[in-house]
């Protein structure tokens, strides 16, 4: 459902292993608001706990996002998708998915873990209304063998949410 | 009245010393009550290169001046993360304070450039990797770089390697038409040439700044590939995303190209004697031995050889140091297998045009001959 078989990975390159390790031991001193790492032995996928900020849709809510690393993290962006089941947003689908620009086209590798979680956060927080993308079902249809958003050719139209 | 307009002229008096003094650098919004813009630099004796920080700094003031201090603030400012910047002009501020009732300005802008130039040193983290730019404790630190549109700092090793990913990032997007990222803009001018023509002219090249996204200028990193004399390192990096299915790619026309571009690169390095060996994934152990590698004849022999036979040479000196990476590689197998997987894989692909013999280095000299990157 949540399309968790990522296709066969490489194991993470010595630079983006470094990189994770630096970032974790960040996150550890001070992560970002409303989020929780769960803890586990495997650098290549954590699983982070979102809460729903204070005064929005999702208030006290709590959902799980799961990052996986490409091997040549930061080049490439981190695969981060919503474990099931996933917000209820205009811009999230119903398998996990979920369309925010820096994620795809827009990523850098000047961003982190930490200012990824921040964005989606942000996108949640500015949610007009709890629905489902227009299209969800085409998309998650076309999705059932197990794709990775990374593979979607994204459209990104809307910067107000 | 009159002592009013006395009053006035004597401020005018002192924007136009402003003006004066700083030149190009400072604006003049509104004469009185007086409101400038100076571009503040530190003192690095006019040496841009080792400039980190700058500053427009904006002054305004009310009809009251100078009893009422003016309001400083930062219109723009480059290499200075926020705190720094608060602290300067608060400090600034502070100082507007004391002086009220004399006239201030040259000396606030004084003020700013003493300030600046403490300050005038990359700060914080290589957003790259995320460590230090410059240790604290003993100053010592990989070269890092900066560009100059936005005084981003990084290590040297770390936007090269960036570099070069999204050049082969670019090649790859243009085989297959997936929806692959790259950060690579072109040129407005250059659009429909570059996209269309047969060579891929990477010197039409612009890149965003991975934090900022300002766009710079290719020169910035070609300053720092000179710099470094890194190829050795560079080639290593270049394959680092080298699989089955990725292989096709290097046999593409343009790689081909921009590998010669490399191979070219490099035996000037070499005959410059400005190669330092790669030094990224060797951890030097007390007591451990390297070898020295044996670049030093070949680069003499090459000297020697006539015009004729030039492009053999070109040809074994292009494989010469993926052998001397490799042995290098062979020494520290044991801590870090995936470096010497990447060396050994890099040497396997990076021969394969040039064992293509003739074809390929009759291309080399063909494009040595229409386009002088050097």
């Amino acid at each position: 459902m949540t399309s968790s078989s990522s296709p066969s990975r490489k194991a993470l390159s010595k630079i983006a292993c470094n990189r994770l390790q630096k970032e974790l031991a960040e996150w550890q001193v001070s992560p970002p608001s409303g989020f929780k790492y769960r803890v586990s032995d495997n650098l290549q996928r954590w699983v982070i706990e979102v809460t729903g900020a204070a005064g929005t849709l999702y208030a006290g809510e709590t959902y799980q996002l799961q990052v996986d690393f490409p091997e040549h993290y930061p080049m490439e962006a981190p695969q981060v998708i919503f474990l099931n089941p996933a917000p209820m947003h205009p811009h999230i689908y119903s398998n996990g998915h979920i369309c925010l620009d820096i994620l795809y086209d827009s990523w850098s590798p000047a961003m982190t873990v930490s200012s990824v979680c921040i964005s989606i956060l942000s996108m949640l927080s500015s949610s007009p209304a709890k629905q489902r993308p227009q299209d969800n079902d085409r998309y998650v249809r076309n999705c059932r063998n197990g794709r990775s958003p990374k593979e979607t050719r994204w459209w990104f139209h809307d910067d107000k949410v | 009245m009159a002592a009013a307009a006395e009053a006035e002229e004597e401020v005018r008096q002192e924007v136009e010393a402003v003006a004066s003094v700083y030149g190009d650098d400072c604006r003049v919004v509104r004469g009185f009550p007086p409101h400038l813009v100076v571009h503040v630099r530190p003192h690095t004796a006019d040496d841009s290169s080792q400039q980190f920080v700058e500053l427009f700094l904006g002054i305004k003031a009310s009809s009251q001046y100078p009893k009422a201090p003016p309001h400083v603030y930062a219109v723009e400012s480059k290499g200075l993360d926020e705190n720094r910047q608060v602290y300067l002009i608060s400090s600034i501020q502070n100082k507007a304070r004391e002086l009220s009732c004399y006239p201030m300005l040259v000396t606030l802008c004084e003020e700013a450039v003493e300030m600046l130039s403490n300050m005038n040193h990359p700060a914080g983290d290589c957003p790259l990797c995320l460590y230090p730019l410059v240790k604290e404790n003993d100053g010592s630190a990989l070269p890092f770089m900066k560009l100059m549109s936005c005084y981003h700092c990084f290590h040297s090793d770390c936007i090269m390697r960036w570099w070069e990913w999204l050049q082969n990032d670019d090649t790859d997007s243009k085989k297959s038409s997936t929806a692959a990222t790259t950060e690579v803009i072109h040129a407005s001018e250059g659009l429909d040439l570059s996209s269309s023509a047969k060579h891929h002219n990477v010197s039409q090249h612009k890149g965003l700044c991975p934090v900022c996204r300002k766009v710079f200028d290719e020169k910035d990193i070609e300053h720092v590939r000179d710099l470094l004399g890194a190829n050795t390192s560079q080639l290593a990096s270049l394959s680092i995303d080298l699989d089955e299915d990725e292989k096709e790619v290097l046999h593409s026309e343009s790689e081909k190209i921009r590998q010669e571009k490399f191979a070219s690169l490099f035996n000037l390095q070499q005959e410059r004697n400005g190669l330092i060996e790669p030094k990224k994934d060797l951890s030097i152990q007390p007591g451990m031995y390297i070898p020295r590698p044996p670049s030093a004849p070949t680069a003499s022999e090459g000297d020697t050889v006539d015009d004729s036979s030039e492009d053999t040479t070109t040809s074994t000196s292009g494989t010469e140091p993926l052998n001397q990476t490799n042995s290098t590689g062979g020494t520290t197998k044991h801590n870090s297998s995936s470096g010497h997987r990447r060396r050994h894989r890099s040497h396997a692909s990076r021969r394969q045009p040039h064992g293509q013999g003739q074809p390929a280095r009759q291309q080399w000299q063909r494009k040595g001959g229409d386009t002088s990157h050097q």
